[in-house]
């Protein structure tokens, strides 16, 4: 049976950023698949930046408020004078999207919306 | 009614503190992050196999893969890179424990500043963690 780990303690454990699901296989070949995976999926580009996921093949316009933009932007300036870490704007969303739709649930969604709905009335 | 205990399966014996049924996965690069420059990869394998040992009990480094890629931001050039890739199996509530995360995070930063990475990866079950803040704790 799969153990049950409580991933997002293990990112904050280890001050790591989760990246997204892989099949890790056991012994020699599982090592080599998962090598081959990782290395398309995940690499960094040399001259620095975020890694390009190239699953990532899908462009929608995506309307957000100017506030929303402007927290982005700080965001990633804040991230870029720190650490070095080039990353645009709206990466930042798409990372943000892929991660909270992978933790949210139905009924998390259905709060959500009705929370909204609720505040444009 | 007494409930009649079930025989482990012969050589299924639980092993001591849990079963070691979550893989970490450890990938050694070759290269620093210019892609070209060598690092001392022997020496980090060698650390990263004995911090293994000591945090979760030991560990397995794979012979080298040859991997290349072609990086687009740099007009295409071929980076080639020979990764060792380190294989460890753990229980749930050691990968879990704190004082075990905060020991591989830390060897962890440690060879990404001083083997000048981008990144650090580390596969977790069937999660990809990745570590790009190398400052020291």
């Amino acid at each position: 049976m799969k153990p049950h780990l409580d991933m997002n303690k293990i990112a904050l454990g280890l001050r790591a950023e989760r990246k997204g699901h892989v099949p890790a296989g056991a012994g020699y070949f599982g090592a080599m698949q998962l090598l081959a995976e990782i290395e398309a999926r995940f690499r960094v580009p040399v001259g620095g930046g975020r890694a390009t996921d190239p699953e990532w093949t899908e462009r929608r316009l995506v309307p957000l408020a100017p506030r929303t933009l402007k927290r982005l932007e700080a965001i990633t300036d804040g991230v870029r004078a720190r650490s070095g870490v080039s990353v645009e704007p709206m990466q930042l969303a798409a990372l943000l999207l892929e991660k909270t739709t992978e933790q949210l649930n139905e009924d998390e969604v259905k709060d959500l919306v009705t929370v909204r709905r609720r505040a444009s009335r | 009614m007494a409930k009649r205990r079930k025989k482990p399966a012969r050589g299924r014996l639980p092993l001591k503190g849990g079963r070691k049924r979550v893989l970490v996965v450890l990938f050694v690069p070759s290269v620093e992050r210019d892609g070209t420059t060598p690092i001392e990869q022997g020496r980090w394998v060698d650390a990263a196999l004995e911090m293994f040992a000591r945090v979760f009990g030991g560990a397995t480094a794979y012979p080298k893969a040859k991997g290349i890629w072609r990086d687009d931001e740099r007009d295409g050039a071929l980076v080639k890179d020979e990764p060792v890739v380190v294989h460890c199996y753990t229980t749930p509530d050691d990968i879990e424990d704190p004082g075990n995360l905060a020991e591989l995070g830390s060897f962890c930063r440690t060879m990404g500043r001083n083997a000048r990475q981008g990144e650090v990866g580390l596969v977790i079950g069937d999660e990809y963690f990745a570590i790009r803040e190398f400052s020291a704790e």
